[in-house]
């Protein structure tokens, strides 16, 4: 069974009289491991689709099942509770809570899961070195550079472990050298943790090193292309 | 314990917002402290001179002599008590635990003439050795000028009165009132030292002799009208009401009221007082709340995208709703820590120095058929102040609901496209 299936999945938004449609009737199977991305141009319906599969929005018709749970059945707690353990959320920008430290921030959804204080601050500090972000745990957000505030952004993503992380123009802020080291990071991640990885982007950078490009245009799925790299 | 935290640091992140808005709350928190003890003080003053020269906190009354002040529901505590019961009543309750005295006293609606003028006055008779010390009315008189026996001629004239009858102190005068089978019946008074109390109706109608000397006019040297007593503390009213009731013969037509009914004017005005000043502090409350409504409804819709991205990875609505509450909990018990603070600083200025109204108000000060001491001073009230601290809390508590269900309706989706 795929880690994340659509089928014929549409989502309409009403505005006025008008419908808007972002996404329609997508079909499309994501496998456990896969580092894929959904590229497409502005307005194309990424940011939808990212949504729908992390359950921040619910889909105008069609059908969502991501780890064995088909989103339909699920109450708004059950589905906070998915979100928490089972996907990672990585944002364009503003990611992290401005009053916290870095590590607070990492931290943040392993303490929303109830882990001790002490357990979760070993498990970030590894992640941290990990990530290369050492010694900047006491910092604040606003004191970090944006390819650091990203390096912690994936370090609550994958902290709690989850099936796969969502992550929606990850490098629209970042110069092409951080944005270049950011990728092979979690390309890294991907490799040596099984993570699966599904981003939104259209910055030919990350579709060059996604293993799959999945196009959409006008809320259609155009193109599926699986890619060799290095 | 993260919650807290997390709180505590969001609260601080619009410092400025947030010192203006502890500031108004605690402000808005000292001001009712302040006026409410500043008024518990002058009230528990008024009552005190009023208990003191009036009804005493508790009365001891035939009939409704309380509402009627029918001058016939007389009575007399006998040798042998009254009415029969064994041992005398004053002596019984000032027994009590918590009675400080017990003031027997006769008031005779009587003629009052000099040899050029006539005057309606209200003769009254009193026990000049326990009413000393105890009755406001003879504070100001100096030793020498006081009446000393029970049924001696010598009297305390209002000041007013005096001058309207133009009389000095040392002339003699005739009361007249009626006997009890309605014929009149003439004293012959000297005046010993006058009353100077500044309530325009005392002033002017007050005469008070030794009680037994106005019974005579009755024909029963041992009448009275009113048996006033005066408590150690008020609060022991709710306490001795009971007791001094159940003292009295159930036949003897005597009854125990409480100064609130003996005095209505004065409990009327002073409830009238603090209604007023409760609606004022209502307003005070009902502004605040607003603006702490508005403080936590920006500080929420500032952080709708942040708000976005804890419920995306992971968060219930009901921990975003927890936050926003936990947020106003901390903003009110700051306020309320530091309102404390500003609310005990004032009191003890308003217990210590108080307020002097003789700058400002000439001549006399009456309030609800009582007078004043010129000086208002406060008196603490704790149980008010822990009152109104909780209810900063609660408060800040309610002011956060709808901010709190603003944040909790957050969708996620929408929030993250808010920039
Ligand atoms: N809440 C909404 N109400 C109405 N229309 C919306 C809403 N959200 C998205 N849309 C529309 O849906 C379509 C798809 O939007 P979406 O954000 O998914 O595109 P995208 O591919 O992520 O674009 P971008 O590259 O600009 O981020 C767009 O036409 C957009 O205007
Ligand atoms: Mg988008």
């Amino acid at each position: 069974m795929p880690l994340i299936s659509l089928n014929n999945l549409s989502k309409i938004y009403p505005l006025g009289n008008q419908q808007i449609v972002a996404v329609q009737e997508l079909d499309l199977r994501i496998e456990a491991g896969e580092f894929a991305v959904l590229a497409g141009p502005s307005g194309s319906g990424k940011t939808t689709v990212l949504n729908i599969v992390g359950a921040l929005d619910t889909p105008s018709t069609g059908r969502v099942r991501v780890d064995g749970c088909d989103y339909r059945e699920m109450k708004p707690k059950a589905l906070a509770d998915f979100r928490l353990r089972r996907i990672g959320f990585i944002f364009q920008s503003y990611n992290l809570i401005p009053v916290l430290t870095a590590a607070e921030n990492a931290e943040f959804t392993l303490m929303l899961q109830g882990v001790a204080p002490k357990a979760r601050r070993a498990k970030i500090s590894a992640l941290f070195a990990e990530l290369g972000i050492a010694g900047l745990e006491e910092r604040r957000p606003n004191d970090l550079s944006g390819g650091q505030q990203q390096r912690v952004a994936i370090a609550r993503a994958i902290a709690p472990e989850p099936a796969v992380i969502l992550a929606d123009e990850p490098t629209a802020n970042l110069d092409s050298h951080t944005a270049e080291d950011l990728l092979q990071l979690m390309r890294r991640l991907n490799r040596e943790k099984g993570t699966t990885f599904l981003f939104s982007s259209h910055d030919p950078l990350v579709i060059a090193h996604a293993e799959r490009v999945i196009s959409l245009r006008d809320g259609r799925l155009e193109n599926d292309i699986r890619q060799e790299i290095g | 314990m993260e919650t807290l935290l997390l709180a505590w640091r969001n609260v601080w992140r619009n410092r400025r917002r947030t010192l203006i808005t502890i500031l108004a709350m605690s402000f808005s928190l000292m001001l009712i402290q302040a006026f409410h003890n500043l008024s518990f003080g002058v009230y528990a003053q008024m009552v005190d001179s009023g208990v003191r020269s009036g009804s005493g906190h508790i009365a001891v009354y035939r009939g409704d002599y309380a509402l009627s002040r029918d001058d016939r529901l007389l009575w007399v505590m006998d040798e042998m008590g009254v009415m029969g019961v064994m041992g005398n009543l004053q002596t019984r309750i000032t027994a009590l635990d918590g009675v400080k005295a017990v003031l027997p006293r006769i008031y005779l609606p009587a003629l009052a003439q000099s040899s050029r003028e006539s005057r309606g006055i209200l003769l009254t008779g009193i026990d000049p050795i326990a009413e000393n010390g105890i009755n406001p009315l003879l504070k100001q008189i100096d030793a020498p000028a006081l009446i000393k026996s029970l049924d001696g001629r010598d009297a305390l004239v209002g000041s007013r009165l005096l001058s309207e009858l133009k009389l000095k102190v040392g002339n003699k005068f005739v009361v007249t009132a009626q006997g009890p089978e309605g014929q009149l019946v003439s004293e012959l008074l000297r005046i010993r030292g006058l009353v100077k109390s500044g309530i325009r109706e005392v002033d002017g109608s007050l005469v008070m002799v030794g009680r037994q000397r106005a019974a005579l006019m009755t024909g029963q040297s041992e009448a009275i009208h009113e048996l006033a007593v005066i408590l150690e503390n008020p609060d022991l009213e709710e306490k001795l009401l009971p007791l001094i009731g159940a003292m009295l013969p159930a036949d003897s037509g005597l009854n125990a009221v409480s100064w609130e009914l003996a005095m209505a004017n004065l409990a009327n005005a002073i409830k009238l007082d603090y209604a007023s000043q409760k609606f004022i502090f209502l307003i005070i409350v009902l502004i605040v709340t607003i603006g702490v409504v508005n403080t936590l409804l920006m500080s929420v819709m500032e952080r709708i995208r942040e708000f976005g991205v804890i419920l995306a990875v992971g968060a219930s609505p009901a921990r975003l709703r927890a936050t926003v509450m936990t947020e106003a909990l901390l903003l009110g018990a700051v306020s309320m820590l530091f309102g404390n603070l500003l609310g005990a600083l004032a009191t003890w200025y308003l217990v210590e120095i108080g307020i002097d109204l003789r700058d400002f108000i000439p001549e006399t000060m009456e309030f609800g058929g009582v007078v004043f001491d010129p000086v208002m001073r406060a008196a603490w009230d704790i149980n008010y102040m822990l009152q109104m601290s909780a209810y900063v809390l609660l408060l800040s508590v309610i002011a956060s609901l709808y901010p709190a269900a603003k944040a909790a309706r957050i969708a996620p989706a929408v929030a993250m496209r808010h920039h």
